[in-house]
């Protein structure tokens, strides 16, 4: 009696619990299906993939090379039709140069980008470790694709995002997928297939993955997969722009020597003070300089490069005067010449306005001067005020070297 | 009588009666004379294949081409179709240009307009009309002109954007004329109710119009719906039957936006519409003039390729799979995918599908199963233009080439 009480409490207990049964199912699919990718042992020695091979936009088929690390960091050098797309993702925070977009240069990816890059940073399936990762799964139970029985798992991913995964009930691999996915940074539903599946050194990959979204047509084929390749990790970074690289050589921390224009029209120098300059953005050089010349003056400059004029920019806060100045100007035989006779800050003419000119020469990767200038004419003559020699501080040096 | 002239006569009689029938076979698959051949179905009948894996389909000719979707269209001799070509990176123009049809060789060319520039592929997507003298043409910027098939020359042409207030579609004007009678007919997308129009033949004078609508890509069916001689336009959400004078015979709010694929009527009274966005595809069933929705379904969305029907099924690109369903109920029979957003005729009893990087693959046309019979990679490169069929050859067309292959 004791034992049919015991019986019918735990068929009870079984009863009330069914996400533990669906679980358990869920899990054993999971199980099988990672031993059908070759099994979580060969899996958790690889670090990084180098893929090469055949992807087609547009019906036009190019060369693409995809790099892809066991932290979720990604890579991608590849054509979209007849143009030519860069992509990486560090994990957490990617960027795109994609000129379909017509947006030369690389830019920060979107919420739903960022989940599809999380997608395309995959080892393949995204089962591997998928606890580890923060995703949860549920199974849906099975369904008829195509001719074919399948388990149907659903994939939520840590931002809440989710996929449905279709498994062959024979084979266990991947044959379907549906997942959010972008279309010029748009979101957009999308369906993705998986077919050829070959042996990389004990590892089962997909060698054929259709992606279908909206009326687009994806066709990745692979060629070739490197297990563990060498990766320069700065691949992952986003890139800098390619004019504002041009003023690297500022970059780092420096001593500065202070020398300013005396009566007899000779420079005395002022004693020395300190400058961080590092790159606060793709496009944006940062310097934190603070100097005495009677009053203490705390500036904060900031150099961009506007590709619409063409020029360099920069705007610069001094605490002193408490007001933002902007000077505009090119780099020209490694000279930078940055001034501000082409900004106005009044509707009248002032015929007294005093412009100002900052010259950045005898530029190498430890030293360069800057000189200040200013003009009564609008720019004809300029007379030297201020000059400032930068020198690399010694460890900044020695690293550099 | 004499017993001889009398076994003459019969004997002439036979040979007469053979040839006729002979006659009318070949005529049928002679030419492929419009948009998606004859009666716009993208069939040919009375023909049986050899099997690719029997006997390789051999290359006569491939030759380079100005840049263009439009179909090769196959009459009398020659073929007639629609390229552009650079004249720098910003300039170019558009032609209306016949080539031999057994060597590809280049008989004429003649300007209809300037070239059409489009960072998916450039030139005109429209497919020229071939008439009995004349070949009819609308250009990337809504030219409709009519050129002599002998030797190019214009004979007159009208300018959709200047005379009707036309505008030019994202893609260029696109949909195909076709030939009725006397007249031209075509979707114009003009203002003041001239979305559809009819021209004169021989002079290009306007003969009727009818219709609210913007250009799009769709282009109209001439055909017969319970036994009454129609045109059918797609035009936006809404579907238009007209009689040949332009009478409307009725028109239906479609759930189907903007489709390019070509509608197709079958079973004398039905009309199967699909365009790549939801629903996907609707069946509409005409009885007294007046349609009626039968059916609609998610499984076949056609892009910019055309579906085939055959013997209640339709084989065509859902999206990027080459699939078969059933028209009755919808249901998948089977799916096939690796050939892109490729294109299909259908020849006798066989698919002849074309990927959108230029293979060719020969398939039974039955919803059994997908039943590959050979193929073959015919041209290479961005492959969008349907194939065309005339003479037991095949002939195909990418973006800047085309090729002829025997088939039989």
């Amino acid at each position: 009696m004791k034992l049919k009480k015991l019986q019918a409490f735990f068929l009870f207990a079984l009863f009330l619990t069914p996400g533990i049964l669906v679980a358990q199912t869920a899990e054993e699919i999971i199980a099988k299906h990672i031993e059908a990718h070759g099994g979580a042992e060969k899996w958790e020695k690889i670090e990084a993939l180098k893929i090469k091979g055949r992807f087609t936009a547009f019906s036009l088929e190019k060369d693409f090379t995809s790099y892809k690390t066991k932290c979720g960091a990604y890579y991608s050098d590849l054509y979209l039709g007849e143009q030519h797309v860069f992509e990486g993702f560090n994990g957490k925070c990617g960027w795109t140069i994609d000129p379909w977009q017509e947006i030369e240069y690389a830019r920060n990816i979107n919420s739903s980008e960022t989940n599809v890059f999380k997608q395309k940073a995959e080892f393949f399936t995204p089962f591997l470790n998928y606890k580890k990762k923060g995703h949860k799964v549920e199974y849906l139970g099975k369904d008829n694709v195509d001719g074919e029985e399948m388990f149907v798992l659903k994939l939520t991913r840590e931002d809440g995002k989710s996929e449905k995964w279709y498994l062959n009930t024979k084979t266990y691999l991947e044959y379907k997928c549906e997942a959010p996915w972008v279309d010029f940074a748009q979101p957009v539903p999308a369906e993705m297939y998986f077919d050829d599946f070959r042996e990389v050194d004990g590892i089962i990959v997909p060698f054929f993955i259709e992606r279908t979204f909206w009326q687009r047509d994806r066709i990745t084929q692979i060629e070739s997969i490197e297990l563990n390749p060498k990766i320069d990790k700065s691949l992952f970074a986003m890139p800098k722009r390619k004019e504002i690289s041009k003023l690297a050589f500022m970059e780092g921390d420096w001593d500065v020597k202070l020398e300013f224009m005396g009566r007899r029209g000779t420079y005395r120098e002022r004693g020395t003070t300190q400058s961080c300059i590092k790159f606060a953005s793709t496009n944006m050089l940062q310097e934190q300089i603070s100097y005495e010349n009677g009053f203490p003056n705390n500036l904060s400059i900031n150099f961009t490069y506007d590709a619409g004029t063409k020029k360099y920019r920069i705007a610069a806060f001094n605490d002193f005067t408490s007001t933002f100045d902007m000077f505009q100007g090119e780099l020209k035989d490694n000279i930078l010449v940055m001034e501000d006779t082409h900004v106005s800050y009044s509707d009248k003419p002032n015929a007294a306005r005093m412009c100002r000119q900052f010259t950045y020469t005898k530029i190498d990767n430890n030293q360069f001067t800057v000189e200040n200038k200013v003009s009564t004419d609008e720019g004809k003559t300029w007379k030297p005020q201020a000059r400032l020699t930068y020198t690399r501080k010694v460890e900044d040096s020695l690293s550099k070297k | 009588m004499k017993k001889t002239n009398l076994l003459f006569t019969i004997c002439a009689l036979l040979f007469s009666a053979l040839l006729n029938h002979a006659h009318s076979q070949e005529v049928s698959n002679q030419e492929w004379n419009q948009f998606r051949g004859a009666n716009r179905s993208g069939s040919a009948d009375n023909v049986e294949l050899t099997s690719f894996t029997d006997k390789e389909p051999k290359l006569v000719w491939k030759k380079k081409l100005g840049d263009g979707f439009s179909e090769l269209t196959i009459s009398g001799g020659n073929i007639y179709t629609m390229i552009s070509e650079r004249k720098d990176s910003i300039t170019g123009d558009e032609f209306i240009a016949a080539f031999d049809e057994k060597t590809g060789d280049e008989v004429w060319r003649t300007k209809v307009d300037n070239m059409f520039f489009d960072t998916f592929g450039d030139g005109p997507r429209s497919t020229p009309a071939i008439g009995e003298k004349n070949v009819y043409s609308l250009s990337s910027y809504g030219k409709l002109s009519a050129n002599s098939k002998k030797d190019g020359k214009t004979l007159w042409q009208v300018d959709f954007m200047k005379e009707y207030g036309s505008k030019i579609p994202r893609w260029g004007f696109s949909s195909s004329p076709v030939i009725v009678g006397n007249n031209v007919i075509v979707e114009v997308g003009g203002t003041d109710s001239r979305a559809f129009m009819a021209f004169d033949k021989k002079t290009g004078k306007e003969v009727w119009k009818k219709g609210e609508g913007i250009a799009t890509y769709n282009s109209p069916v001439h055909g017969k719906i319970n036994d009454k001689e129609c045109i059918i336009f797609a035009n936006g959400r809404k579907v238009y039957s007209l009689t040949t004078a332009g009478d409307t015979l009725w028109t239906y709010n479609s759930p189907i936006s903007n489709p390019t694929g070509m509608p197709i009527v079958f079973d004398g009274n039905k009309i199967f519409i699909s365009a790549v966005r939801n629903p996907g595809f609707i069946v509409l069933e005409v009885n007294n003039n007046k349609a009626k929705e039968i059916s609609r379904g998610t499984s076949m969305k056609n892009d910019y390729s055309s579906s085939i029907y055959h013997d209640g099924y339709v084989y065509g690109f859902h999206v990027a799979a080459l699939q078969c369903i059933s028209v009755k109920t919808g249901e998948k029979k089977w799916t096939k995918r690796g050939y892109g957003k490729g294109s299909l005729i259908r020849i006798g009893n066989q698919l002849l599908v074309l990927s959108d990087k230029g293979k060719l693959i020969q398939v039974k046309a039955t919803p059994e199963a997908y039943t590959e019979l050979g193929n073959i990679q015919a041209i290479n490169g961005k492959s969008w233009t349907a194939p065309s069929f005339a003479n037991g050859k095949i002939y195909l067309r990418n973006l800047t080439e085309m090729a002829c292959y025997e088939l039989k």
